[in-house]
């Protein structure tokens, strides 16, 4: 077995850039049947994918987001960071399938903290329930934002948390991924600037796309860090269902 | 002159079974013995009539000094004394001016009636003393509650054990015992009635009509010939208990054991009486300062004591004491009913159960919240029918907004998330746009007229904009002044 293993992850640096360059954009035929060859034997696993090892992650909404996660989705609990050295950069809107999953099932959000005034009009276009969604004002002290964020982890009912802070050192990412842990409750973290050796659960870059900055709808998401990931991946997807044309 | 239907009933009534005369059973009383043994199994009032209830002993305890107060007064008098005529008797009643206690049931442990007496005079002189209202009362006990009223108002101090003799006792009072009015009392008095005993010869149909219902109704309560329901005292629930610390201290925390066995007995006080409490006060004394206080309002009543303790820590959290503590209270300021929430039986209420549950946790959450955070720390959103962008979201304190939730019209055009508080100015140089780099309009303009009614007369062309860096911008440029450019919000 171990070396049918070594075969296939040894030349990683190429069936990676081959994942996330075919896979994820031109889902050819040709790779579909290697893809069925792969899956069809049980003993053999791809580094990129930890579909066999029993982990199903929640579905992002997004094919080509779903492919270079493990688990073929967001985990199901958590810390989550999403670095967007912007604000605009569309990482609202990439968890907009997430937001709506969450409140399908009765339960609801905490916005802790938000940077600017979450505009009601745009919530309600994107589908979402906004009386699901709690807000923590804007110019909470940091130290009551992390504590409120913990609370609401603990409370069964709170399904996902969403929280704006910059600069949180490593200890308190920790304790936070701790408490999304025990609370079973996913929490997603918006900053500008990454920071090395995170203990969350999946870092994401989220960029505007490189090609053309046109193109509006468009964005790059690359996995930083992923558990059960061992290479950044990175897929071009739109991020909006009906592009808003020019 | 004996009245045909009132003292036609009695004999039967006191000599065949004490029970008919307050429960009327004319068929069982009038069918054969045959008929009455077939019953016999099928009548739940059959173990009450072959068994002779224990009949209860009403003892009364009459003020004539309260006619003189208020009826305000009066009544808190009564409640207060009520509290003291609890010592003896588990059924205390109110009656103008008077006191009813049974006592039967406590004659054995207090060995007598006699100690009874005593008992209660040793607690309500001194009451009455301090109110002063002198330093006596009138009394007495019989078997029914208005039979010894009647009999205490006379001043007789009189003792009844048997119902059959209660029928003379009260023969022998005056009619001017009677709770009647002026106008009925000269009826009487015309009648050559001066004795409760010339009333019962009269014939009950002619009283009736005379003096109604009302009056025959008392007079046979008296004889114990109906029933009479009465209305009960009913302590009011009170809980405080206090701590003293052995010694004093300064870290709160150190409290929080303490707190926690306040709370259990404060648990087990509400599950005794089926209650919870939605407003507790803790206070902490310390020596030569006032107290320090924590009021703990609750969004719904609870007799959770994790619940209340959590509060209390993350009051605790935020307390800074001015100094050492040396002893705790707490003290319940709002007793509510308790609600249980159970779960359903069938699949199709049980999503309506779970969102009670929800809502029940999430209401604990808030309150934890509001306890840290302060009362308007936290909002939800609404959208609101509104051309102007920045008033099309409405930010509510989360207290307003069951009441206000509603469903608006939104517009198709495409809004950003973020929205700045204020807009920001974006410089023009040359042809381009900057912000913090260039900025290139990507589709638009999207024209937003409204409020030329207020005098803010907003003119607007609104673009969708991308920076260089890949932000998606909101931007838009006035039409009226100098036309300048500003950034509304983001696309994120």
């Amino acid at each position: 077995m171990t070396i049918l293993r070594d075969s296939v992850t040894q030349p990683k640096a190429n069936i990676g850039k081959a994942l996330s360059d075919t896979a994820c954009n031109s889902r050819g035929a040709p790779w579909t049947r290697v893809n069925q060859l792969l899956h069809s034997n049980p003993n053999l696993w791809r580094g990129c994918d930890m579909a066999g090892q029993g982990f199903h992650g929640i579905g992002t909404g997004y094919h080509e987001l779903d492919d270079i996660l493990p688990g073929r989705g967001w985990p199901s609990s958590g810390l989550v960071e999403v670095i967007a050295r912007h604000s605009g950069m569309g990482e609202l809107q990439l968890l907009i399938p997430l937001m709506q999953s969450v409140i399908k099932q009765g339960k609801w959000i905490l916005c802790v903290a938000p940077p600017y005034l979450l505009n009601a009009p745009a919530l309600t276009q994107a589908g979402i329930d906004i009386g699901q969604i709690l807000i923590v004002k804007q110019d909470t002290p940091c130290k009551d934002a992390l504590w409120s964020m913990e609370k609401a982890m603990q409370t069964e009912t709170c399904g996902l948390v969403l929280a704006w802070q910059n600069w949180l050192p490593g200890k308190v990412l920790r304790r936070l991924q701790l408490a999304a842990e025990v609370g079973d409750t996913l929490a997603v973290l918006f900053k500008h600037n990454d920071s090395k050796y995170s203990p969350s659960s999946l870092r994401l870059q989220i960029k505007g796309s490189v090609t053309d900055n046109r193109d509006f709808s468009r964005a790059e998401v690359t996995v930083i860090k992923a558990r059960g990931n061992f290479r950044p991946l990175s897929a071009q997807f739109s991020l909006y269902p009906k592009t808003v044309s020019a | 002159m004996e009245d045909p239907n009132n003292s036609a009933q009695k004999p039967v009534a006191t000599a065949g079974s004490r029970k008919s005369g307050v429960i009327k059973l004319p068929l069982a009383n009038r069918c054969g013995p045959g008929k009455q043994r077939r019953t016999n199994n099928e009548s739940n009032k059959e173990p009450a009539k072959s068994r002779p209830r224990r009949q209860s002993l009403w003892y009364a305890i009459y003020f004539p000094q309260l006619s003189e107060l208020s009826e305000s007064q009066q009544t808190q008098i009564l409640y207060e004394l009520a509290g003291l005529a609890e010592n003896v008797s588990a059924t205390v009643s109110f009656h103008s001016q008077a006191l009813v206690c049974e006592i039967r049931s406590s004659l054995r442990y207090f060995g007598g009636i006699d100690n009874i007496h005593s008992k209660l005079q040793s607690l309500i002189v001194p009451a009455l003393q301090t109110r002063s209202l002198g330093d006596s009362f009138l009394y007495a006990a019989s078997p029914t509650v208005s039979g010894s009223l009647l009999l205490a108002r006379s001043g007789h101090n009189a003792l009844v054990y048997q119902k059959e003799n209660l029928r003379s006792a009260l023969g022998k009072l005056s009619v001017d015992v009677l709770d009647l009015q002026k106008e009925q009392h000269r009826r009487l008095h015309n009648m050559g009635v001066r004795k409760i005993r010339d009333i019962w010869r009269l014939p009950v149909e002619g009283l009736h009509k005379r003096f109604g219902s009302n009056f025959v109704n008392s007079l046979s309560k008296a004889a114990g010939t109906s029933p009479e329901p009465t209305r009960n005292y009913i302590p009011s629930p009170e809980f405080s208990v206090s701590y003293d610390l052995p010694y004093e201290v300064e870290n709160i925390n150190y409290l929080l054991p303490i707190i926690d066995e306040i709370l259990i007995k404060l648990r087990d006080f509400l599950i005794q009486r089926d209650l919870s409490t939605s407003h507790l006060l803790l206070s902490m004394v310390h020596e030569k300062r006032s107290r320090t206080e924590i009021d703990i309002g609750l969004r719904q009543a609870t007799r959770h004591r994790d619940h209340l303790l959590l509060l209390i820590e993350t009051h605790f959290a935020q307390l800074a004491v001015p100094a050492p503590v040396v002893g705790l209270k707490l003290e319940v300021k709002q007793f509510d009913a308790f609600l249980s929430e159970s779960d359903a039986l069938l699949t199709e209420e049980r999503v309506e159960c779970r969102s009670k549950i929800n809502s029940k946790h999430l209401d604990q959450f808030m309150e934890q919240l509001h306890a840290r955070l302060g009362d308007d720390a936290l909002k939800s959103i609404n959208t609101i029918a509104e051309h102007c962008p920045e008033y099309a979201t409405q930010q509510l304190n989360y207290e307003d907004k069951k009441a206000q939730m509603s469903a608006t019209g939104v517009t198709n055009n495409p809004r950003p998330f973020w929205l700045l508080d204020e807009p920001i100015q974006l410089t023009l140089k040359g042809s381009k746009l900057y912000h913090r780099q260039a900025i290139t309009l990507i589709s638009g303009p999207e024209r937003i007229e409204t409020y030329w009614w207020s005098g803010l007369d907003i003119l607007r062309d609104y673009y969708i904009a991308r920076e260089r860096n890949g932000s998606r911008l909101w931007v838009f440029r006035e039409r009226s002044g100098e036309r300048n450019w500003f950034l509304h919000g983001y696309f994120s």
